[in-house]
C-alpha cells in the first residue's frame, strides 16, 4: 500500500484522513438551504476542497468536521446561504506541515 | 476579572508572518505587545504555496539565515508548459540563492517565538470577533463578550479579514479578488528528494507549471522540494473556477499527482497533509482603500499583500515587510503625539517607498493578463507543438520558423501572436 | 458552603489525526499535536459548574513533561483558579498506578479541597483507572460515571447521579470524595480573553518537581510501574466479500440481507 499511495487516485475521504482536527462540537457552518434551490451552479459543491458539501437527492449537505477553513464557500455562494466563522476556543484544523 | 483590566500599547490580531513580524519589532523597540493567534500555536492555521524569498526578512531578523526553520535553498527553477503528456520547460540554476523553501507552519511558529523572547505576549486560542470603536477611533478589541483596549491595533488577520469586514472597514470578498491554492504534502527521504529531483546538499527545486495542469481554469501549478518532503499544489481563479470547474476540484489536485510527467519524482511518497487557502489577487480591487485608519494599521494578506506573476508567488515576504513596517509606522505614530489616522498615513508612505508597493504598481495589469485563455492554454499547447516538431525527428529537421509556421496553423495568427507577445513583455 | 475542587487533566496526542505507517505498521506520531484528554474538559466543566453555583475554587492538576503547560493554560482560559503541574525526570514511564500516586502526593500536599473530580478515561489508553486508584491513595469515597452534583445544605454531604445503561443511581456522600464524570455529559465552556490573559500574566500555574512532594521514588515513574505492555496483536483484515444486492424492492432487500447475516453466523434465528 505504501508506494501505491500517491500512485493511485484517493478518495477525498482518505487524503483528509492524513490531517490533524480539534473538532468543535458546535458547527461553524450554517447554511441557509432553503436558499440553495435557486442556486444554479452551486459552486460550493465542485469548490470546497474538503468536499465539506455534497448533494444528495438535489439537496445541499454539508458537514463542517473536515473543514480546512479557507474560506472559499461562504464567497463563492451567489446567494450568501453560508454563516461562516472560525472555530473557537483553538479548534478546528490544525496544520503542521504546510 | 475582566480584560479591560489589561493594558497594551499595541495589539496585533493575528501571529502569521505580518503579525508576527510586527509585533517583533515593536517588542524589540520597548511597546508593550499582545498578539492575538486564533489557532492552537501560531502557524496552525497557516498555509502557502513553499517558496520565500528572504532578502526583507533579514532586514527584519538579525541572522535569519542561520537561525529561522529552512528547509532548501532554491538553487532550481523550473517554468514548464504543459500540453497533455508533453511539457516544455525553461529552467535556471544558480549556485547563489535568494529564496528558500520551508512550512510555513514552522516558519510563522519561529517568528512568534521571536515576538515572544522580545518582550510580546502571545495568547493563542483567542478568535477576534470585530474590532472595539470609540468616536471614530480603533481602541481595541472584541472577544466575544469581552473587550481590551489598546492606544493602536494592526490587524494581521489574514486573508478572509472577517474582523475588517464585521467592523465595517472593508466589504465582503468577492470571487473576482481571489484565487484558491490546494496543496499536497507528500512525504519523501532526503536522499529520494535529491536523486529524483537531481539535488545536492540542502539545494531545492521551485517548479512552476502552466497549461494543461489547470484542465482549462485560469491559474497554475507548483512543486516545491522541501527537506524531506514536496509540497505539490494548484491554483485556481476563483471567479473562473465557479463556472470552469466541472467535477469536484480535489480531483484536479489527484490529476496533477498522477500527471506521468510528474508522478514519476514522488512516488516512494505518501501524502502528510492536505491544505487549502486563499490568496489575495487583483491588487487594485482588494486593497482596503488606505492602510491606516484612526488607531489602525492593515498588513499582510488582510491587506491584498502579494505578488504573483504566474511564474513566481511572493507572499510570505511582503507580508512580514508590511508588518514591518506597520511597527514602523506606530512607532512614527507614538512619538509625534497620537495614532491618528493623519499620523499614521505614514504607513502608506513607508509602503510606496519600499518594494511593496512599488512592486505591485509596477504589476497591477498582471492579473488581467494571467486570465487570458491562449496565455495558460494555447501557448503552452503551442510551445510543446513547436518542441516536438523541433525534436521529434525521423528525417529532417525543419528550420525553427517553419515548426513555429506549422505548430501554430490554424490556431492563431502572427498579429495575435505578437500582440500577445508584446503585451506579456509590457505587463510583466 | 463554597467548595474547593481539584480536577485532573492529561495532556494527551490528538488521537483522531494518529495514523499506521503501512510501511512498518507502526503508529505515525510525527508532529502530532496535544491536547487536553476531551473527557477531562468535560471533568473540568462539571467543577466550573459547581463553583459557578456555591463558589469556591478550582485548582487543575495534571503529571507530565512541561510541554503540558499549555493544557493547564487552556483550563484557566476556561476560568480555572490555578494549575499544578507535577512535573520530572523521575515521573517519566508511569503506569496508571505510578501516576495516580504522584496526583495523590499532589493533592495531599494542596491539602484544603473538598472534591477531586476526573474524566470518564483518556483517549489514548483508556483505561479509567486513575479516578479509583487516586481516590484508593488517598482513602476516599469515589462515584464513577456521574453526570450531576448537588451539594446538600450541610454543605458537607454531595448527592451524586451516576449513569448506568439503563438506570439512573443516586448517592449521597461525605466530602472529601472523588468522583469522574461520564463522558459527554457537558460541552467544556469556551476560552476567555480575560482568563487566557490571566493565565500568561499572574502566573497562576506551578510546577512541582519530586523534590517538592513527599514522594517515595520507588512509586514514582517506571520504578513504580508494575504494567508491562507484553506485545502489541493487530486486528486481523477481514476480507470484504463486495457483495450488492441487485434490485430494487425493500423488503427484498431486507430478506437478503437477514439470509446473509445468518449465513455468516452473525444473525440467530
Amino acid at each position: 500500500m505504501s508506494t501505491k499511495e500517491v500512485r493511485k487516485k484517493l478518495r477525498i475521504e482518505d487524503i483528509l484522513n492524513n490531517n490533524v482536527w480539534d473538532v468543535d462540537y458546535e458547527a461553524h457552518i450554517i447554511v441557509d438551504t432553503s436558499k440553495c434551490a435557486k442556486c444554479e451552479y452551486k459552486p460550493c459543491v465542485r469548490l470546497c476542497p474538503a468536499e465539506c458539501y455534497t448533494m444528495v437527492d438535489d439537496k445541499v449537505l454539508f458537514s463542517y468536521e473536515g473543514c480546512l477553513e479557507c474560506g472559499t464557500c461562504r464567497i463563492v455562494c451567489p446567494e450568501e446561504a453560508i454563516t461562516w466563522r472560525y472555530p473557537p476556543s483553538g479548534r478546528g484544523i490544525h496544520f503542521r506541515f504546510s | 476579572m475582566d480584560a479591560t483590566s489589561y493594558r497594551f500599547d499595541v495589539v496585533v490580531v493575528g501571529a502569521g508572518p505580518a503579525g508576527s513580524s510586527a509585533a517583533y519589532t515593536l517588542a524589540k523597540r520597548g511597546f508593550k505587545v499582545l498578539l492575538v493567534e486564533r489557532g492552537r500555536s501560531p502557524g496552525a492555521k497557516n498555509m502557502f504555496g513553499g517558496r520565500v524569498y528572504v532578502s526583507p526578512l533579514k532586514e527584519i531578523y538579525p541572522d535569519f539565515e542561520n537561525k529561522a526553520p529552512i528547509h532548501r535553498w532554491v538553487t532550481r527553477e523550473k517554468v514548464s508548459l504543459v500540453d497533455g503528456d508533453n511539457m516544455t520547460t525553461l529552467e535556471y540554476e544558480a549556485r547563489n540563492s535568494k529564496s528558500f523553501t520551508t512550512y510555513l507552519t514552522q516558519l510563522s511558529g519561529w517568528m512568534a517565538k521571536q515576538a515572544e523572547e522580545a518582550g510580546a505576549l502571545l495568547l493563542n486560542e483567542i478568535t477576534v470577533d470585530r474590532l472595539y470603536m470609540e468616536n471614530g477611533f480603533v481602541r481595541g478589541i472584541v472577544v466575544g463578550e469581552e473587550v481590551l483596549k489598546a492606544d493602536v491595533v494592526i490587524d494581521a488577520e489574514g486573508i478572509n479579514r472577517l474582523v475588517l469586514e464585521k467592523s465595517g472597514i472593508v466589504p465582503r470578498l468577492k470571487p473576482s479578488q481571489v484565487a484558491l491554492g490546494i496543496k499536497e504534502v507528500i512525504k519523501l527521504s532526503v536522499e529520494e528528494i535529491n536523486t529524483n529531483f537531481g539535488l545536492e546538499g540542502n539545494e531545492g527545486l521551485a517548479w512552476i507549471l502552466m497549461g494543461d495542469v489547470t484542465k482549462g481554469v485560469p491559474g497554475g501549478a507548483f512543486i516545491y522540494t522541501n527537506r524531506d518532503s514536496v509540497s505539490l499544489g494548484l491554483v485556481v481563479y476563483l471567479e473562473d473556477a465557479i463556472y470552469k470547474v466541472n467535477k469536484h476540484i480535489s480531483n484536479y489536485i489527484e490529476e496533477l499527482r498522477l500527471h506521468p510527467l510528474l508522478n514519476k519524482y514522488i512516488k516512494e511518497g505518501r501524502i502528510m497533509e492536505y491544505s487549502s487557502h486563499l490568496i489575495p489577487e487583483d491588487i487594485g480591487s482588494i486593497m482596503p482603500p488606505k492602510p491606516y485608519y484612526n488607531g489602525l494599521l492593515i498588513a499582510g494578506d488582510a491587506a491584498g499583500f502579494l505578488l504573483n506573476l504566474g511564474y513566481t508567488y511572493r507572499g510570505v515576504d511582503f507580508a512580514a515587510y508590511s508588518g514591518y513596517l506597520a511597527a514602523k509606522a506606530v512607532e512614527y505614530g507614538h512619538d509625534n503625539g497620537g495614532y491618528n489616522e493623519e499620523n499614521l498615513s505614514i504607513y502608506k508612505k513607508y509602503l510606496e517607498e519600499s518594494f511593496i508597493l512599488k512592486q505591485l504598481k509596477k504589476f497591477k495589469d498582471v492579473h488581467s493578463l494571467m486570465k487570458k485563455e491562449r496565455l495558460f492554454e494555447l501557448y503552452p499547447s503551442l510551445a510543446n507543438h513547436i518542441a516536438r516538431e523541433l525534436f521529434h525527428i525521423d528525417y529532417e529537421s525543419p528550420k525553427i520558423l517553419e515548426a513555429i509556421k506549422k505548430a501554430k496553423e490554424g490556431r492563431v495568427g502572427w498579429f495575435t501572436l505578437l500582440r500577445d507577445l508584446y503585451e506579456v513583455s509590457r505587463k510583466i | 458552603m463554597p467548595l474547593d475542587i481539584i480536577v485532573g487533566i492529561k495532556w494527551v496526542p490528538n488521537t483522531t489525526a494518529v495514523n499506521i505507517d503501512p510501511k512498518t505498521g507502526t503508529l505515525i506520531r510525527e508532529g502530532i499535536p496535544s491536547v487536553v484528554n476531551p473527557h477531562d474538559l468535560t471533568a473540568v466543566e462539571m467543577a466550573l459548574k459547581l463553583k459557578d453555583k456555591y463558589g469556591g475554587s478550582v485548582t487543575a492538576i495534571s503529571m507530565a513533561p512541561p510541554s503540558a503547560l499549555a493544557g493547564l493554560e487552556h483550563v484557566i482560559g476556561m476560568g480555572v483558579d490555578r494549575g499544578i503541574l507535577a512535573s520530572d525526570r523521575a515521573f517519566a514511564g508511569a503506569d496508571t498506578l505510578a501516576t495516580s500516586y504522584v496526583l495523590a502526593k499532589v493533592i495531599e500536599k494542596i491539602g484544603r479541597f473538598d472534591l477531586v473530580i476526573m474524566g470518564h478515561e483518556t483517549i489514548d489508553s483508556s483505561t479509567a483507572h486513575i479516578g479509583a486508584q487516586v481516590a484508593s491513595w488517598l482513602n476516599l469515597p469515589y462515584v464513577y460515571y456521574v453526570v450531576d452534583a448537588v451539594l446538600e445544605d450541610d454543605g458537607n454531604t454531595l448527592e451524586v447521579t451516576r449513569i448506568l445503561e439503563n438506570a439512573y443511581e443516586k448517592y449521597r456522600i461525605r466530602l472529601p470524595a472523588v468522583i469522574s464524570i461520564a463522558m459527554h455529559t457537558f460541552n467544556p465552556r469556551r476560552v476567555r480573553l480575560s482568563e487566557k490573559l490571566r493565565a500568561k500574566m499572574e502566573k497562576p500555574i506551578e510546577i512541582w518537581s519530586i523534590k517538592d512532594l513527599e514522594i517515595d521514588p520507588n512509586c514514582a515513574g517506571l520504578r513504580g510501574s508494575p504494567t508491562v505492555v507484553s506485545g502489541i496483536d493487530f486486528v486481523p483484515k477481514v476480507p470484504r466479500k463486495n457483495e450488492v444486492f441487485q434490485g430494487s424492492d425493500p423488503k427484498e432487500a431486507a430478506r437478503w440481507l437477514l439470509s446473509k447475516l445468518i449465513e455468516e453466523g452473525l444473525l440467530d434465528l
